[in-house]
Formats: C-alpha cells, structure tokens, sequence
C-alpha cells in the first residue's frame, strides 16, 4: 500500500497519515480531507440490505491513485472513496474485503482485495464488477497506461498480467521471486519492476515476458519503492538505494542509510519524499541519482496516528505439516514386512 | 533391486477434506522453465511435454485407466493429501514394474489451485480432469472448491485453445454448479464429445469414487467443456 504518492497532474505530493490526507508542494504542506467515513448506501445500489459489505476495523488511509480528473482513496476499514480536483467527495462505498491497491482511470476504478480479488467501479463508485481472482492476498497491483493490461502480484510468489477489461484472459505469468510479492511498479511500457519478501530485484521485459535482470539486496526486506525516470529509489527500512534505468539495465548511482525505518518512498524529479513508521516526514533532494539535503518536513500533521506497514510472513520458514511422523512409520512398516517375507522364505526353502 | 510392492489403500488413509488455502509445505518448481519432469517419468525427454492433468486424482484410478489408453502422452495427477499421493507414487512404481506400459503417467503431491501456472505454460495442456471433486458444501468453504470463477482464468491459460476439460459429480449440486461457472465463463463452452473420445467413455469407472457410485446404485453427472478463443479480443479483430 502507498500512503505517499507523487502526483504528476498537480505537481505535488499526496500524504496519508492515519484519516487524513495532505498535500505537499514548494516546502508547504496542506491538509486537504479526511476520509474512511463510512458511506449510507442507498437501496437504488441494488444489493439486499442483508448482503451489503460492512466496515469494520480502525479506519486510516491505506493507498491513493489519480488520474487527471480523479483522486481515489481506500481506507483500511474497506471503505473506497472518490475525489474531484477541488477534492470534493465524487462516490463512497465499503469493498467487499479489505482493498490493498487501488487505480484510477478517467472512467474506472480498480481494486484489488486482501482475498485476492480485483474489481472495478464506475467513478461514482455505484456499480462494480469482478474481474479476476488470485488464491492468496493480492499485494499490488498495476494498470498499464494504454489500460490494456492489469498487473496484479501476490503473497504466492506471483505476477500475473491479465487483459483489461477482459481480465478473465491471463496473458502471462511473470514468475521468479520465491517469496511475497510486495511492490511492482511499471518504470516504462514495456518494463516491469518488482520487488519481494525473497530480497530481490527484478526487471521484467513485458513485451516477451522473460525477466532481463535480477539484484539480490544484502540490507534486509524491501519496504518500500517509487520511480522517476530514469531513477529508481528502493528501501530496506533505513537502507535506500538510488539506480539509474539505462539500456533495460539497472545500475548502482548511491546509497545511504536513514535514522528511521522508511514505510513509503515517493519522488518528483528533483524530490525525494519518505513517510516513517514513527511517523515522520523526511525529504531529499534528487540530483544526478545521488540523494542529498535531507530535512525533515514540518506541517500540520497529526503525527499521533501510526502508519501500517507490517510485512507478510514468509513461507520458507513454514513449519513442515508433520508428515516426517508418517514416512518414518512407513519406511519401519516397509522393513518389517521385507523382514518377514524373508524369514518365511528362508522357513518355506528348509 | 527390491521388488516394489503394491501398495494398499489401508496403509494410506487420510481425512478427505485438506485446506487447499493454506500454506502446507509443497515443493513446486519456481516456473514450467525449472521443472524436472525426468524424475517423475523415467522415459522423459527434451521437448516432452505434460499434456493431461488431472486435478484432484485421489487414488489415481484415472491415471490408471488412461495411462495404457494413451501411450505417447505424459499425464500427471495433482493430490493434494500426502498420503494419498503416496499411494498413488507406489501404485505406479508397481505397476511399471510389471508392465511396461505405466511410465507415462506420475503423480505430484501439490495445491493445484496456487501452483497450476507453476508447473505448465501457457496453453500447454490438452487434457483437464476434475473428477468428483470435493463438493465442501458449507457456503463459508466455498472458496476451497476446486471450480471458481477466479480459477477458470486459470484453467483457460494453461489449457491449449480447443483443449477440453472433463468433469463429473455424484453431487447434482456441484455438477449444476460447475455446469454454470463453465458455460458463463467466456474462454469455455460446454462440448459434446465425439465416440471416438475415449476419455469421455471411462470418466465414471474408472476412479474409485466413481466405482462406489455405481456400487451404491448413485447416479454420476459429467461435463465437458472447451477451451475457446476470447469472443472480446475476437470482435476487435485481436487474438
């Protein structure tokens, strides 16, 4: 989930700290709404009363996406919401399980669900439709830009390219990372980044779907990562390295180690925002892939509302079902008997 | 080398129903690039393929029935029970021993519902079973049924186009139920087979559970269905 996210139609950065959501532009930060009220949902929705979706749970902003006309916000208590530009509220409903990303078209919005599924809604938020369905947490989740293609990634290791709105029809399967899926994020039309609970990198050429490169992180769990071409900033916690994009490869350009554990990365060209566990705002200047100049950001926030940020567990270390119990009898069972085919052989030769 | 001996089913008991949601440890190949396919068929090649799956083979009396059936075709069982699959594993390791005829056919202790795409690529089988699958009829276990519109997406990308998925029920309410999640999905339409389908003739007798219907004087529902191109991409001029 992004609760930090550069907004290239107003130049400026959107920050959610527990309901709220700011804005931050030119050093001044703005509080613009509060959010996760939970909507009255009229009859004319269509739904029986009795199987309408519920929120439940602390409400705090858990991720944002714009487009041009259109903010979208979701909220941890499941309720999605929609903005215009004045941020003034367009639509408002309660998901059916807890959204962990949401996009943002001129006329759609798209989830994607703590039990794996994706739908999408008009933009007031009144109709919505299935789209597709993974078997485990779908963890982020991306559309293309010429909304041909929905990318979602899992807690099962996967990457899933899907047709859209079509997206009963899976193009591809990206497929590599051995943990949790955490982030993808697209760096181009055509390349695909992602980053797992298995400490790595990986660069995905989308147009043959094969995987151009692989970097393996010696600075714990990616926590967080943003892209401004051709940079690309990712973050351990207070690990956070700086590449440069050129050729499809990815190459080294500085790193440093912040004071703070960092949740959420979000760049502008020349701008670095990262939002804390504590939480704080910290801010870097960007310039040739070195960041530098790091402040901290004052503003009107309320800094007594937490961050969620914990990261999934990971499988390799699943405790095994037992059944070593049951091959250990098995090969004894198997012994015994071989045993007494022997004996009754050697008894039956006398 | 020790003669292996045909494994019975009292030595491989285990509880029907297994939480396919949860994380059991499973060995799965990272991707259908990564899998050893040689170590589950001895006879396996470069530039074989698997090209019949049958999800949820229990005691492997499918397999059994088409393993002589198609002889130039590799097939492979998913079970998800360990035991089970055990069983399955020695009931072929015997049978290839006194017959020649058996290599062609493995089975895999997996969850074919997260790891399908795993071990196929795209459009690589031409053969899906799911046969008697566990009806979990509870409206809270629904997720764990083996036929959700979700997992159709699934069965359309590893199925080839034209490929065909053969299904069957003693439970009239899971076969109605899979019967309408096929139809209404757009990448399958239900299919009459030809006689000459021979998988289509022993779907019923063949597996144990079928063989218990039919005993018990039940009745047993079967549908197939075929993989067709997308009608969306279709009426744009794509494919």
């Amino acid at each position: 989930m992004s609760v930090l996210q550069y907004d290239e139609h107003s130049n400026s950065f959107l920050i959610g700290i527990g309901e709220h959501l700011y804005q931050y532009t030119n050093n001044q930060t703005k509080f613009l709404v509060k959010c996760g009220d939970v909507p009255e949902i009229p009859d004319s929705e269509g739904m029986e009363k009795g199987k309408r979706p519920r929120a439940e749970g602390p409400a705090y902003i858990t991720g944002v996406a714009t487009c041009g006309e259109c903010i979208a916000v979701i909220s941890n208590n499941k309720v999605v919401e929609t903005f215009d530009r004045e941020f003034q509220k367009r639509g408002s409903t309660v998901a059916i399980k807890r959204p962990t990303s949401v996009q943002v078209t001129d006329t759609n919005v798209v989830i994607s669900d703590k039990s794996g599924d994706a739908y999408s809604y008009d933009l007031q938020l009144t109709n919505r439709k299935y789209l597709l369905g993974h078997v485990s947490v779908v963890m982020d989740m991306v559309l293309t830009p010429d909304q041909q293609f929905l990318i979602t990634c899992d807690r099962d290791e996967k990457i899933r390219i899907s047709h859209f709105p079509n997206c009963y029809n899976i193009e591809s399967f990206l497929l590599g990372h051995e943990e949790y899926v955490l982030k993808i994020r697209l760096l181009s039309p055509h390349i695909l980044l992602s980053v797992g609970g298995d400490r790595k990198l990986m660069l995905w050429d989308l147009v043959t779907c094969s995987l151009l490169q692989t970097i393996t992180s010696d600075h714990g769990d990616y926590t967080s990562v943003t892209y401004t071409s051709p940079y690309l900033i990712t973050c351990n916690s207070r690990h956070v390295t700086v590449y440069k994009l050129t050729d499809n490869t990815l190459t080294l350009t500085s790193e440093l180690t912040s004071d703070h554990d960092i949740v959420s990365l979000a760049a502008s060209s020349a701008r670095v925002l990262a939002l804390t566990r504590e939480p704080k705002l910290e801010s870097y200047q960007l310039s040739e892939g070195v960041l530098s100049s790091r402040s901290e950001v004052e503003g009107e926030f309320d800094l007594s509302k937490s961050v969620d940020c914990a990261l999934p567990e990971k499988k390799k270390g699943v405790r095994t079902a037992g059944f070593t119990e049951y091959f250990e009898r098995k090969r004894k069972r198997i012994e015994e008997e071989t045993l007494k085919d022997e004996t009754r052989k050697v008894q039956l030769s006398r | 080398m020790m003669k292996v001996k045909h494994p019975k089913k009292r030595n491989y008991r285990q509880r029907a129903h297994s939480n396919p949601l949860s994380d059991h440890s499973f060995d799965y190949p990272v991707s259908p690039g990564t899998m050893d396919w040689s170590k589950l068929y001895p006879r396996f090649k470069q530039g074989d393929e698997v090209k019949f799956c049958d999800v949820g083979c229990g005691y492997g009396g499918l397999l059994v029935t088409l393993s002589p059936m198609y002889p130039d075709k590799f097939m492979v069982g998913f079970e998800i029970r360990v035991k089970v699959s055990d069983y399955v594993n020695d009931r072929f390791l015997a049978l290839r021993q006194d017959d020649e005829v058996y290599h062609n056919a493995g089975v895999i202790r997996t969850n074919a519902m997260k790891y399908l795409p795993n071990f196929f690529r795209k459009g690589q089988l031409e053969k899906i079973f799911i046969l008697y699958p566990d009806p979990h009829f509870k409206k809270c276990k629904h997720k764990w049924r083996i036929v959700s519109e979700g997992l159709l997406a699934e069965y359309a990308h590893v199925l080839q186009v034209d490929g065909l998925v053969y299904t069957v029920s003693d439970v009239k309410e899971v076969h109605d139920w899979m019967v309408e999640h096929f139809s209404n999905f757009p990448l399958f339409e239900r299919y009459e087979p030809p006689e000459e389908d021979r998988a289509a003739q022993v779907l019923i007798g063949s597996t144990e559970e079928g063989k218990k219907v039919l005993r018990n004087k039940g009745q047993s529902w079967t549908a197939i269905f075929r993989r067709v191109d997308d009608p969306y991409l279709v009426s744009r001029g794509a494919s």
